[in-house]
């Protein structure tokens, strides 16, 4: 398996590998400003995030040295070592602010909602690659079992609660169930129940803070200094970056503290308010371009596994961006989802960084090497 | 979707339709399905379109607020300047029951820094440091404490300015840009260490205490209720935040003030203790470093006057986090200083328990009160010898004169009588054995054995000889002070065990009552009267009587009734010999002393216990009689009073007539 192969040198994926430099130097230049305290040195947390990326580099060179095809008998192993992990977090971790989340290990407060995430593409994948395919597409009894695989660690990630990383998971099984070529007349029945689920769950089922973060979303007003506050403040920091930003490290939303969570949840908006719209450009131009050699290392697998595996990485890292920039730009609410490569956070650091390995290694076994 | 597919398996299965340059250097490897998966990657190839569709949504909305909003978005983050520091709220004042204060506030200075540039400015802290007179590198080292927080949280750089000092940074101001006077309200105790383990302190809360359900408004560095009230009614005390707000200019300098909440002070809590009361015990308990618990009881409502628990905390060691040297040495003290022992302290009830069995006794109808038995200082039962306390036996005893006298020979037939398990009914329903709900932490229940209890256990059946140690309150007994406190004074009202209660009123800064205390019944005793006359005889003999023993606690004008107790920590054959001074202190005998006054028509049950003390008539019987004293002050027995009694009215005359017969 880990048999030297010339060719795999021969196919090394360059391009996204200066893609991903590019996209960490800016992602560290910016939380670096972020997080600037004043003294002479960067701050801890910029050195974690650092140590983090480092960290993350050397498990992509580990993990594209195996064939991905290795990991799909890994996959339902660390499936059922998430959900595992995520019991064991709603049962016996002590909550922080009211949600319970990490896993204390010490040198590192692990979340094990951000690699459930990836397990989950990973295990949708090798299930949906190994269905016999069906001519017009698939039933509702042919995603039962896909469905059954979500719903585990969505329901416990929605009990910890996290809406928005449950969210995610869900976004993620109906972008790669569609992929998977759905009958129409199933899609419709899903849909409809889907929408009667999410009416009931609004009723029913959100906790106080999260209603009220939804309806702070539709009327600012209501919630000035909270919820409200903080979309507020996120605008007028991307918009005062005006063409050509403020200047590195001169944002006075970030450095006044009026952005909250200035280096997680909200980092891309001290990078839109420091180098304005163009600099937003260039990196969203990065970063998509990042996305769409991902399709296209999907349209050139050697494999089903591999091309539903790259479509669903691809959907995660996607997914993830659109709605953090939405929430950004004031298009959503709050929810907690922070912007791959770029928030500040080893768990959904390391996540990325693998998700992006994993594609790295289909590239490079797009022939098949044997 | 259909047709698209037919035309898939018609094309040739070397032709790529993804459209992306084929590598032609390697021969690709048909797959079988190989028309499946081109299907899969047009498919891929598709779901760009939506990539590009949320690119160019996002891109646009970019170019909306930076370049088209971007002028209105900029004046915005200009006038973006209204800010906000908390205010500490003052906790509620702790009252006695005459409203003597305990625990009240003092406002403490404090220097604290707002970052408002998050730089820190070398010169700044240098002067900050020369003015307060700390290092440099203190300064820096709360600084880096608190990295990552926002600028606008203060950073308190030193606690308990003098005035000088205070009077100099404001007259500075100028020179000082973001450092800034904070006044805190701190706490005063009034009298000390004075039931510091009931009222508890304070101290700053910890990161778990801040991720509790209950940590809404709470920021790290506020101070929380560790212990004892403090703790427990956190709620009532702490108050509410108020908000200073302030606008600021670009570079985060204090414009002008803006209206701000002020903050809402804690509510009053007047405590059931008398101060007076407690100051007695605890003091008489310092004395030869006894340790110990004494806890005074209003017979007919339950309210506590007076809990001490014995050595007292010494509450300013755990002023601005205790050290961890302090911290061991009060583990690794003999006389446990940590332990509140009214309610965290277990122990024998000894003798005292004999009114338990007499009570049992006589209910069950083992005994009456004539029932004579003779003790010749030890009784046998099956192969064993138990002894009575006096060697030389007390010969022909009744129920009376058993009480008074503390013949154990006389309790080991009644309790031979009864088995342990009737035994135990009656303790439970004097309150012994379960925890009193009393608003302490930690309380335990005590123990009072059964038989069953003993077979879940240890897996073995109860001996009947255990029955005669449990009768004389050894054995497995555990009881706390408080609870022989209450059974003392539910046998002195008559049967009724009220929940003990320490809560007298809590107020809100209006005045107006939250909380007020009423009298709750734990469990009543009926048709008991008649037999709790006779036991309040045996006490008040034993207290009164020639041969009684607890002459120690007789007092001129009040009629005490009470018993005595010695505690038996091991039975080790090697201290037998030994005088009882020479005993090493831990494995020396507790010494109880229980009793109520005046016997007539009781007001107050005042328990004593006394670790290690050896003789509870000796020992803790003065105590209690020096807390009777000053709560009857110089109140004599009144006639006028004593007659005014309707519930007792025969047993005033009883009294009397045991009082007189004394002299």
């Amino acid at each position: 398996m880990l048999r030297f192969d010339r060719r795999l040198v021969h196919n090394f994926d360059w391009v996204m590998v200066v893609l991903l430099l590019l996209i960490s130097t800016m992602s560290l230049a910016s939380l670096f400003s972020a997080t600037w305290n004043g003294g002479p040195s960067p701050s801890p947390i910029f050195f974690k995030q650092l140590y983090f990326f480092l960290f993350g580099y050397a498990f992509i060179l580990l993990l594209i040295s195996i064939d991905y095809s290795e990991l799909e008998m890994l996959s339902y192993v660390g499936y059922g070592a998430i959900c595992l992990l995520l019991l064991y977090t709603n049962l016996f971790v002590d909550s922080i602010a009211g949600t319970q989340r990490w896993i204390n290990l010490g040198f590192f407060h692990l979340q094990p909602s951000e690699p459930a995430k990836l397990v989950l593409v990973l295990v949708l994948a090798s299930s949906y690659s190994s269905n016999e395919y069906v001519e017009n597409g698939y039933r509702l009894r042919d995603i039962i079992r896909p469905a059954i695989i979500t719903a585990v660690p969505f329901t416990l990630i929605l009990i910890q609660p996290d809406l928005g990383t449950a969210l995610m998971l869900a976004i993620l099984f109906v972008s790669m169930t569609l992929f998977a070529h759905l009958r129409w007349s199933t899609i419709t029945l899903l849909g409809s129940t889907g929408m009667g689920c999410a009416v009931l769950g609004w009723l029913y089922g959100l906790k106080d803070y999260q209603r009220r973060r939804i309806e702070t979303f539709l009327n600012p007003e209501s919630d000035p200094m909270n919820h409200g506050y903080q979309i507020k403040q996120s605008k007028i920091a991307v918009g005062s970056g005006q063409g050509f930003g403020k200047g590195f490290m001169e944002g006075t939303q970030g450095h006044l503290n009026f952005l909250p969570e200035r280096h997680t949840d909200f980092a891309f908006a001290v990078w839109c308010e420091e180098l304005g719209f163009f600099g937003s450009l260039f990196f969203l131009v990065c970063f998509f371009f990042m996305l769409f050699w991902g399709i296209n290392i999907a349209l050139t697998a050697r494999d089903k596994f591999g091309v539903y595996l790259a479509f669903g990485l691809v959907m995660l890292i996607f997914w993830q961006t659109v709605i953090n920039l939405f929430m950004i730009t004031g298009m959503l609410p709050v929810v907690g989802i922070p912007l791959p490569l770029f928030s500040y956070g080893g768990s959904s650091l390391m996540t990325t960084l693998v998700a992006i390995g994993i594609l790295m290694n289909i590239r490079m076994r797009r022939f098949q090497v044997r | 979707m259909k047709n698209f597919r037919k035309q898939n398996r018609k094309r040739p299965p070397d032709q790529d339709i993804s459209g992306w340059p084929r590598d032609v250097t390697t021969p690709r490897i048909t797959h079988i399905n190989d028309g499946e998966l081109d299907f899969y990657r047009r498919r891929a190839m598709y779901s760009s379109v939506v990539l590009v569709f949320f690119f160019v949504i996002l891109i646009t909305r970019l170019w909306y607020l930076q370049i088209q909003r971007g002028e209105e978005y900029t004046k915005m983050a200009k006038n973006n300047r209204v800010r906000y520091l908390e205010i500490a709220a003052p906790r509620g004042n702790i009252l006695d029951r005459k409203g003597r204060e305990i625990v009240t506030n003092r406002p403490s200075f404090n220097v604290v820094w707002v970052r408002e540039k998050n730089r820190v400015d070398d010169a700044l802290i240098k002067k900050t440091a020369s003015i307060l007179d700390i290092e440099i590198s203190e300064l820096l080292a709360r600084t880096r404490k608190m990295v990552g927080t926002p600028g606008h949280v203060p950073i308190r750089l030193a606690e308990e300015l003098s005035w000088d000092q205070v009077a100099y940074i404001e007259n500075n101001r100028m020179e000082l840009p973001g450092i800034k006077i904070e006044v805190v309200p701190q706490r005063v105790y009034h009298y000390g260490n004075l039931a510091s383990h009931v009222i508890g302190y304070l101290g700053e809360i910890n990161p778990k205490e801040l991720s509790s359900i209950d940590s809404e408004g709470y920021r790290s560095g506020d101070m929380i209720g560790k212990m004892g009230l403090e703790k427990l009614r956190e709620k009532d005390l702490r108050g509410e935040k108020g908000r200073h707000y302030m606008e600021v200019n670009a570079l985060g300098f204090e414009q002008r003030n803006l209206k701000g909440l002020e903050p809402l002070p804690g509510n009053d809590v007047q405590l059931t203790i008398d101060v007076d009361l407690q100051r007695v015990a605890e003091e008489l308990m310092m004395k030869d470093d006894k340790s110990g618990a004494v806890v005074a009881i209003e017979v007919n409502t339950g309210r506590l006057l007076m809990v001490a628990s014995s050595p007292v905390l010494e509450l300013d060691k755990f002023l601005g986090g205790i050290s961890v040297k302090n911290w061991k040495d009060m583990l690794t003290n003999p006389h446990h200083p940590l332990i509140n022992k009214i309610v965290q302290g277990q122990y024998p009830p000894a003798s005292t328990y004999k009114i338990v069995t007499a009570i049992a006794g006589l209910a069950e109808g083992v005994i009456t009160p004539e029932s004579s038995i003779y003790c010749p200082g030890h009784y046998r039962f099956g192969n064993r010898t138990y002894r009575c306390w006096k060697k030389t036996g007390h010969g022909a005893v009744n129920l009376k004169h058993a009480l008074s006298e503390s013949c154990d020979v006389y309790f080991y037939q009644v309790g031979q009588r009864l088995g342990v398990n009737r035994i135990a009914g009656y303790a439970t329903r004097l309150g012994l054995g379960r925890k009193t709900g009393v608003e302490m932490e930690h309380e335990k229940s005590g123990l009072i054995p059964t038989s069953d209890w003993k077979m879940k256990r240890y897996k073995r059946a109860w001996q009947e000889g255990e029955t005669l140690s449990i009768a004389i309150g050894q054995g497995f007994n555990l009881v706390t002070p408080l609870q022989l406190a209450l059974m003392t004074a539910t046998v002195a009202n008559g049967g009724t065990l009220y929940k003990p209660g320490m809560i007298e009123t809590v107020k809100d800064p209006d005045g107006h009552i939250i909380e007020q205390f009423h009298p709750t019944v734990l469990d009543r005793f009926d048709d008991q009267g008649s037999n709790l006359k006779i036991i309040k005889e045996g006490l008040i003999e034993a207290v009164n009587g020639r041969r009684g023993t607890a002459r120690r606690a007789k007092m001129e004008n009040i009629t005490v009734a009470g018993k005595t107790g010695t505690a038996q920590v091991v039975r080790l054959k090697q201290y037998k010999h030994l005088k009882e001074e020479d005993i090493p202190y831990k494995y020396r005998d507790h010494a109880w002393f229980t009793c109520f006054a005046p016997a007539e028509r009781p007001e107050i049950a005042v328990t004593v216990l006394v670790e290690h003390g050896l003789h509870g008539g000796s020992v803790a019987a003065p105590i209690a009689k020096a807390v009777l004293e000053k709560y009857f002050g110089r109140r004599g027995k009144n006639p006028e009073e004593t007659s005014s009694v309707v519930l007792f009215h025969n047993e005033v005359a009883d009294a009397g007539r045991s009082s007189e017969s004394i002299h």
